[in-house]
């Protein structure tokens, strides 16, 4: 650290893009969760991961407000019933759409979730509500001072507080409920060999249903989590636009295989978006373009660790 | 992706059945009806034409994707940037100001487009194409966005963000001559996609499709036939790149933005998936019908009255149409558009005229059995 700090001239230029990397970060790593876990289990990379977030972003704004015929609902449980749909979602997907699939090549599986991803998109926007979902941030529900604490005048906001506690936590979850949990590893055996898997007594399809529905559960989460203003709203696509590109560089950084490895793979890319940003002369020659420094620091990493470990930084293979 | 036409037997192919005097004359006499939609239909009005060299761009586009997708068994979406290479290319290569350029330097322009975009190709598949599994998508992904905001938006490149003019030489300045050389373009990717197919390089490409570990110990080199796949994919994306610089007379960066480009490439997919995978005749059906999408609609929307609703909605209505085609021909139609085609397509190229297609039904067979790829 004390390297690049020294490459910046004063402590707040070095603080400001820590704090906002480690947050925009942790959104990434939050998507790149739910990729990584579809990954292991199914070998795909899911293209619908954002919009099952987006769908938990606009159920809860939804129920927050009480647009239209909802009822308004208080706002933990209009967050539960947001990323309840996401669930509701991402099993819906796996019944209609990857269960008959299943024995495809892998190709195809991909290509449908860019169907399933193009449909969600589509729907949302027939939707009747105002196309843009911004939630309440909690400290705004409990109306209590905007940031948690400030390091060298800089605040730290609750919400991204939040998308970083729920990023450890989840990531800490989810590698112990693969290594240690009995529905863990059977995920895993049926990833290996269905057929064995379901000699010995697995029921493939509810292993299916069950990682389909986890994977729901944290693309939900990060959706409610993402949603949150100034840093964050979201609209139908954006989150598959904007986000998502960058959750994979993060998942694939971290290792596509490993769940720890997303939550320090969506932490560097963070970081690394954030001084690329900061820094106009970050990559040399293109000064004139600032807005895409950050865009091309991503790629770059992406390309290297391509090339170099393909496995990624804490994945187990290629 | 195995599908239709590729997995008929190799003997099929093989020439030796010759139609009578009188059936060439009947599927010529057949062919007329097709022949005057393509050529006569775009000349009705000027809207027609301006639409109908779209529907060839996308063709050509479609036909890019086929080789990738179809061939080799890997997914691209970051073809719009090489679409988009293509066009800033050919505008820069030819720019002439406010005059026509001549003939010469229009060629070159467009010999240039694909040539920056095959080197493109061969960057990116260089890296990309070394990791088993579908990486590709991923950094095609990656690649697309930041093409839209790195490269397109040079401003020595995009005319400083006035856009860089593309004028059409004057044998082919009317939208009418323009779209005849652009069906021509069609005509240039349908013949490598033709002779992809004829050749060794084909056989190998999809032999790689099929099962990798069997080909390469064939002998067929694994990274350089799939680099070839993705360059030959590049390529064609460039010339309809070249075709579209010249279609909308200037390139900017506007017509190529990151977003805009991501929906693109995610309709180039759903198009060659829904035309049917390896399947010439599919593809190009399917890339008009979905380049014609919005213009048909509209017009609809317009003579029903919802017109409104239907220009607020109209990137949501677009992509439940392509999501829903996509999925259901995956699951319940995996030879796409082009195996409803199929009888005709046979019929004429010299076969008798059956609607029961066997090869077709081993394809749908096949793909439904599943050759599991492990990614």
């Amino acid at each position: 650290m004390h390297v690049l700090a020294s490459a910046f001239s004063t402590e707040t230029n070095f603080v400001t893009p820590l704090i906002s990397g480690i947050a925009n970060g942790s959104a990434y790593g939050l998507l790149g969760l739910g990729l990584v876990l579809l990954y292991k289990s199914n070998r795909i990379f899911n293209f619908a991961q954002g919009e099952f977030a987006t769908i938990a972003a606009i159920v809860a704004y939804v129920f927050d407000r009480g647009t239209g015929w909802v009822p308004k609902a208080p706002y933990f449980l209009a967050l539960a019933l947001g990323v309840l749909a996401s669930v509701l979602t991402a099993m819906l997907t796996e019944r209609m759409v990857i269960r008959p699939l299943f024995n495809r090549p892998r190709v195809v599986l991909v290509v449908a979730t860019i169907g399933v991803a193009l449909l969600l998109i589509g729907v949302e926007g027939m939707l009747p509500y105002p196309q843009t979902a911004s939630l309440r941030t909690i400290s705004d529900v409990l109306n209590v001072r905007s940031y948690v604490t400030q390091v060298d005048h800089v605040a730290i906001l609750d919400q991204d507080l939040a998308k970083f506690i729920a990023l450890a936590l989840l990531a800490v979850a989810a590698f112990v409920f693969f290594r240690f949990t009995p529905t863990g590893t059977a995920i895993l055996a049926v990833s290996q060999d269905a057929t064995a898997a379901r000699v010995v007594g697995i029921s493939v399809e509810r292993i299916s249903a069950t990682t389909w529905a986890i994977a729901g559960l944290l693309g939900g989460i990060a959706g409610v989590l993402l949603a949150v203003p100034p840093s964050g709203s979201v609209t139908p696509g954006s989150i598959t636009g904007l986000t998502l590109t960058v959750a994979f560089s993060a998942a694939v950084l971290g290792g596509m295989t490993s769940l720890p490895g997303a939550f320090v793979g969506g932490l560097l890319i963070g970081l690394i978006e954030a001084f690329a940003n900061a820094d106009q002369s970050f990559i040399p020659g293109l000064s004139s373009l600032p807005t895409a420094q950050a865009e091309v620091a991503v790629a770059i990493v992406l390309l290297v660790i391509l090339l170099v470990r393909p496995r990624g930084l804490l994945g187990q293979e290629a | 992706m195995a599908t239709g036409e590729l997995l008929t037997p190799y003997d099929a192919d093989a020439p030796g059945r010759r139609a009578s005097l009188l059936g060439l004359a009947t599927r010529g006499t057949a062919f007329l009806p097709v022949l005057a939609l393509v050529l006569l239909l775009p000349r009705q009005s000027g809207d027609w034409t301006n639409d109908a060299i779209f529907a060839a761009i996308y063709a050509m586009v479609g036909l890019s994707m086929n080789v990738l997708v179809g061939y080799t068994g890997q997914i691209s979406l970051g073809q719009q940037a090489f679409l988009g290479i293509g066009a800033l290319t050919a505008a820069n290569v030819v720019h002439t100001g406010t005059n026509a350029p001549d003939p010469f330097t229009f060629a070159l322009g467009m010999v240039c487009a694909v040539a920056v975009s095959a080197g493109a190709a061969a960057v990116l598949g260089g890296i990309a194409l070394r990791i088993r599994g579908l990486y590709l998508a991923l950094v095609t992904l990656v690649f697309g966005a930041v093409t839209a905001d790195a490269v397109f938006t040079i401003p020595s490149l995009n005319g400083n963000d006035a856009g860089v003019s593309a004028y059409r030489p004057t044998a082919i300045q009317t939208d009418y001559s323009y779209y005849i050389f652009a069906v021509a373009m069609v005509g240039v990717c349908l013949y490598v996609d033709v002779w992809i197919r004829r050749t060794k390089v084909g056989r190998g490409l999809i032999a790689l499709r099929d099962n990798e570990l069997v080909a390469s110990s064939f002998g067929i080199n694994v990274l350089g036939y799939k680099l070839l796949g993705f360059v030959l994919s590049g390529a064609m994306a460039g010339l309809a790149g070249g075709v579209f610089a010249f279609w909308s007379q200037e390139f900017s960066d506007k017509d190529f933005t990151a977003t805009a480009g991501f929906n693109k490439a995610l309709i180039f997919v759903v198009m060659v998936v829904v035309g049917g995978l390896g399947n010439r005749a599919g593809v190009v059906a399917a890339a008009a019908f979905f380049a014609l999408l919005d213009p048909i609609l509209s017009g609809i929307a317009h003579s029903t009255g919802w017109i409104n609703y239907y220009t607020d909605h109209k990137a949501y209505i677009s992509n439940i149409i392509g999501a829903v085609l996509l999925l259901q021909t995956l699951i319940f139609n995996p030879g796409g558009l082009g195996q409803v085609l199929r009888p005709f397509t046979r019929w004429f190229g010299g076969h008798p005229f059956s609607l029961h297609d066997e090869h077709g039904d081993a394809a749908a067979a096949a793909l439904a059995g599943g050759s599991d790829v492990r990614a």
